[in-house]
């Protein structure tokens, strides 16, 4: 039911875990299957990611989607993390089932709450130092 | 090799030795077709009777054409519903099922309600009991069928079958059962339980798969689900499956016959492994009645964990478990089952199915539990839910 890739991904996950210091956290949900995840990150002062870590309550797809999630935007910069989308992610996972298309779905859009997220703790700072 | 143990008996059984010994001489040495008149033909008629009989006696049915076999569980449980509504339109319209039964009678339903055919569905309780004050009320003049579940198949509780039974005769209205898990776990007599059409398949019970039977008491009427022949008394078409039902009558026979016996055994399996699990590791909820239940069925919530990436990681550790039916375990939606005995998604999505079989022994416990610890602990370590943030 599930390739190789996915299946290495969920068994072995690099980026499984929190992370202490992130700056940027983003969570995504999908309320008829019950998923949760959460995708921490680390962002230097050159806007660049250099730590990524996940948290996901959900199956296997959504493991190696998180995974993957954290594999493609760990060491790139937070305009590059804002592009990495469904396809890309789909694209490393080999095939991903029809019915879990939405584990992708996931991992994007906390890829884009974490950005978001560090952007909004920014602004924070900054106005509290003014 | 690695060990490996299998903990998903309620999916299905191998087919113990004393069946296969049953069933090898019908693929070769008795070949005939069970419809065929000459010698051949009569023996392995022969055969079938014998099955017939065998499986009469082990459910108390009154006489041997009363079991009409089938492909399995499945075919049984559509032809019941379809078959007796459509034999009995003309007195009304009206279905009643439980919300927890399979899908094959579910989905049969559901193709009646396309007919214009209606269909009630009966709540049950936090523990998977049907609600007989909700049965009384839904019952109407144009009622037909009620059809409830013997034993549910994934959270392994007992319906109190007589009691249902009693209800529908005393409004004449016809009662089957899905006694699919119910074999070899739970006594039954069709007669004193008043059971008028009940669904039974071998290889839950150590028999062959592709094989089942639907009992009808004498005298009720069913529209045939498959045409083409005078197999079944007319009632069935298609070339008579003599190796799988000899190997059936066979399996039926030994459950009933060893029924006091596998089920202490499996008693004390459920007991150890419950509370050994329970001991190891924190917030487990266990899923179904607290006495009324078979004792090879136990469906557990793991708190915080996701059921399909436990049931993978265990897979992978060498324990065969389930997410609960078989026949929805593609699917990564949560348990209709579940949700009608009103767990949460959060928790539905959390709650694998064990199920024990005979000869699981005391090593296999001990490893599926200590693969079990590791497992679960694994996934809390990473899940996006804790306890902390729930509260």
């Amino acid at each position: 039911m599930f390739n190789e890739r996915i299946l290495n991904r969920f068994t072995n996950p690099k980026y499984a875990g929190g992370l202490r210091g992130a700056n940027g956290t983003g969570r995504s949900e999908d309320p008829a299957r019950g998923d949760i995840i959460k995708i921490y990150i680390s962002v230097n002062d050159e806007n660049v990611i250099t730590d990524a870590k996940f948290k996901a309550y959900g199956g296997v797809c959504t493991i190696a989607a998180c995974d993957v999630a954290c594999y493609l935007i760990e060491g790139r910069s937070l305009e590059a993390a804002l592009r990495t989308n469904f396809y890309q992610i789909k694209e490393e996972l080999g095939s991903l089932p029809e019915d879990r298309d939405y584990a992708a779905l996931l991992a994007e859009e906390a890829i884009k709450n974490a950005v978001e997220d560090f952007y909004k703790k920014k602004e924070k700072d900054l106005k509290s130092k003014r | 090799m690695s060990k490996k143990v299998y903990f998903d008996y309620a999916s299905t059984t191998y087919v113990s030795n004393e069946v296969l010994n049953e069933m090898l001489p019908c693929f070769n040495a008795v070949y005939g077709n069970a419809n065929s008149l000459h010698g051949y033909g009569r023996e392995a008629s022969n055969i079938v009777d014998r099955a017939r009989d065998r499986i009469k006696n082990a459910i108390g049915a009154q006489k041997s054409n009363e079991i009409y076999f089938t492909s399995g569980g499945t075919e049984a449980n559509n032809w019941a519903i379809r078959g007796i509504a459509h034999a009995y339109s003309e007195k009304g319209k009206h279905i009643i099922v439980s919300k927890i039964e399979h899908k094959s009678v579910l989905d049969a339903c559901a193709c009646l309600e396309e007919e214009g055919y209606e269909v009630s569905y009966l709540n049950v309780d936090k523990h998977g009991l049907v609600n007989m004050g909700e049965l009384l009320h839904l019952i109407r003049k144009d009622t037909i069928l009620v059809s409830i579940m013997t034993v549910n198949n994934e959270i392994g509780t007992i319906q109190n079958v007589k009691a249902i039974a009693k209800i529908c005769h005393d409004y004449g209205v016809i009662f089957h059962t899905d006694a699919s898990q119910a074999v070899g776990a739970v006594r039954i007599n069709v007669q004193d339980m008043e059971i008028d059409a009940m669904t039974i398949t071998a290889h839950k019970v150590y028999g062959p798969k592709g094989v089942g039977a639907l009992y009808l008491k004498d005298g009720l009427r069913i529209e045939n689900l498959i045409y083409g022949g005078s197999q079944e008394r007319g009632k069935r078409g298609g070339t008579v499956n003599v190796p799988e039902i000899a190997g059936f009558g066979k399996a039926v026979e030994i459950a009933n016959r060893d029924i006091v016996v596998n089920q202490q055994k499996l008693k004390n399996v459920r007991e150890y492994f419950l509370r050994n699990v329970t001991e190891r590791i924190d917030y487990v909820i266990v899923n179904g009645h607290p006495l009324q239940k078979v004792n090879g069925i136990l469906n557990l919530c793991f708190e915080m964990v996701d059921k399909e990436s436990l049931l993978m990681l265990l897979d992978i550790e060498g324990v065969a478990v389930s997410t609960g039916s078989a026949c929805t375990a593609n699917s990564p939606l949560q348990s209709h089952v579940l949700k009608a005995i009103g767990l949460t998604d959060e928790f539905a999505n959390s709650s694998i199915r064990f199920s024990f079989g005979k000869n699981t022994t005391k090593a296999d416990l001990d490893f599926a539990i200590d693969a079990l610890v590791k497992c679960v602990e694994r996934l809390r370590s990473i899940s996006a839910i804790t306890k902390a943030g729930r509260k």
